[in-house]
């Protein structure tokens, strides 16, 4: 028997059945200020906190965010101190968000 | 659905059901909205829900072969460093006896077939076609009128009711909206959960761990396991899969700058969790935020006028060192928070001091007796010698006491002493035990 590999975290996130991916459209239902993150955040904590990594740093530093990949969590609603974070459940209709298949 | 209801519940999760089941069987008309397409969808735990309360929800549920996946006869505490594991173990035939110590859920299925039973004691009940499970629809306001909850709002639509419980899970905007908790709850007393299902062969999962029938095992670890953060890590078996994962100290993670799923990386490929996990095919990664149990973090009072808030959505969820208790706690308080709206309903009598009884059932029930006693327990197992100095030192003791080196021993005393020397300082010790013998 093989030794269990462990998945990168896209392979993790391939795992995960996401709501409404066939509308090319979705509303978000996390608004970031990165304005905020890349302008007086001492930390940017969400970029390795996150566990769906929807946080990324560029190669410059500044803090991206997308919203695609968010599994509701809430762990960035905490994490952020700096008030960056606005953070809502997903639209079930026109949202992004989870069906969780375990959970 | 123009008349008003007696009550709306906000959430079907364990505490929203729980509450639905209880006013169902009580001929209550209310409504269940579920943001998810459907109860369970999107609810993550570890997880065992501890005790027999399900037993009160779902008489002789062990007769039934669906909902919940194992029950828990073999208990496991884990100390660990790099590469050793000292484990407290306990397994007994006694736990075979129902009503069981605690089932091993898995909340996409156990709160689904928990929402079917909920839709057929409202079959029964006198308002059949009156009371509904509402899914896909995201409560967005609740109504307040002259400071009372009167109803919610899903968009444009409005619901009404005489009140209405808050059963929304851990990230509780409702219940910041409605005032009883700070628009912002910082990261302090918050942990960070993430989980893996691994699915294996169900007889290679039952003879690798010793699972008999629907028998199952939990085990929790601490130490190396979430490589230096505040925190532990929990297995759980279901039928033909592990829950393996990790609670992660929000505040501390962030101080130490690491990525939660690189810690579980680590964790996965400890010798004897790789051994334990051998195999298997990752199916699902998740994770979600969970409560500390800590009382700084939680609201200051669980109800107002026409309101009540239960479950996660008020923190009801605590480890201290026995078990990590959230889904029973969830569903006593959905119980209780239901019965204070049926004598509600009886009395014609919705209002703040009405609400209050739910409170005062709360802090008389084992729930908040529990977290009311185990503050100090809670404060022990965040504290990082406990998380990190004592695993190292138990496993080097046992590395010492265990090897057998065809030279004089020395004795047991003299070798857990240079363990602790090794790994801590007597007056950590004592500090510990200090506050040890507090929290017990």
């Amino acid at each position: 028997m093989q030794e269990t590999k462990n998945l990168s975290l896209p392979e993790r996130l391939g795992l995960v059945s996401y709501r409404n991916q066939a509308k090319s459209e979705i509303k978000p239902h996390i608004i970031v200020d990165t304005d905020i993150c890349n302008s007086t955040c001492p930390h940017k904590c969400t970029t390795y906190v996150c566990p769906a990594n929807c946080y990324t740093m560029d190669e410059k530093g500044v803090v991206h965010f997308q919203v695609e990949d968010c599994i509701e969590c809430g762990t960035c609603m905490y994490a952020c101190d700096q008030g960056a974070v606005d953070w809502n459940f997903p639209d079930p209709e026109i949202g992004r968000g989870v069906t969780w298949n375990f959970g | 659905m123009d008349e008003k209801f007696d009550c709306i519940i906000v959430g079907a999760g364990v505490a929203g059901l729980a509450a639905a089941m209880t006013l169902a069987r009580n001929n209550m008309k209310f409504l269940l909205i579920e943001k998810g397409e459907f109860p369970g969808s999107k609810n993550v735990s570890g997880g065992v829900l501890w005790g027999s309360d399900l037993a009160k929800l779902v008489p002789n549920y062990w007769e039934e072969d669906a909902g919940w996946d194992r029950f828990i006869n073999h208990r496991r505490l884990t100390f660990m460093d790099d590469q050793s594991t000292f484990s407290v173990d306990f397994k007994s035939s006694h736990f075979n006896e129902t009503p069981y110590t605690g089932v091993v859920v898995l909340r996409s299925k156990f709160d689904r077939w928990l929402a079917e039973k909920v839709e057929e004691a409202i079959a029964e009940s006198d308002f059949a076609m009156d009371s509904f499970i509402a899914t896909n629809i995201l409560v967005e306001e609740i109504l307040m009128e002259d400071g009372k909850a009167i109803g919610i709002r899903t968009g444009e639509e409005k619901f009404y009711a005489d009140s209405v419980i808050i059963a929304e899970g851990v990230n509780n905007l409702l219940t910041r909206q409605v005032g009883l908790q700070d628009a912002y709850v910082p990261a302090d007393h918050m942990l960070t959960g993430i989980k893996e299902i691994i699915r294996f062969d169900q007889k290679v999962l039952e003879d690798r761990f010793q699972l008999n029938g629907k028998s199952g095992m939990s085990n929790e670890f601490v130490g190396f396991a979430t490589d230096g953060v505040e925190g532990g890590g929990f297995l759980y078996t279901n039928k033909d899969t592990l829950s393996l994962g990790l609670v992660l100290g929000l505040k501390d993670l962030r101080e130490k700058g690491k990525k939660p799923y690189d810690i579980l990386n680590t964790f996965k490929k400890h010798p004897v969790i790789a051994d334990m996990i051998k195999g298997g095919e990752v199916v699902e990664y998740s994770a979600h935020i969970v409560s500390s149990g800590d009382k700084r973090v939680m609201p200051k009072k669980l109800y107002s006028d026409g309101l009540v808030v239960c479950g996660e959505a008020a923190n009801l969820l605590m480890n201290a060192g026995k078990a990590i208790q959230g889904m029973d706690y969830a569903m006593r308080s959905g119980i209780l928070a239901a019965d204070t709206i049926v004598e509600s309903k009886k009395a014609g009598d919705f209002s703040d001091s009405a609400m209050k009884k739910y409170q005062d059932r709360l802090d008389d029930s084992y729930v908040m007796k529990d977290i009311n006693n185990f503050q100090d327990a809670v404060h022990l197992l965040h504290d990082p010698v406990m998380t990190q100095k004592v695993p190292n030192l138990i496993c080097d003791f046992g590395r010492n006491f265990f090897s057998i080196k065809n030279e004089p021993t020395k004795k047991a005393r003299t070798m857990l002493g240079d363990s602790v020397k090794k790994h801590a300082s007597y007056w950590d010790l004592v500090k510990l035990g200090l506050k040890g013998g507090k929290a017990l």
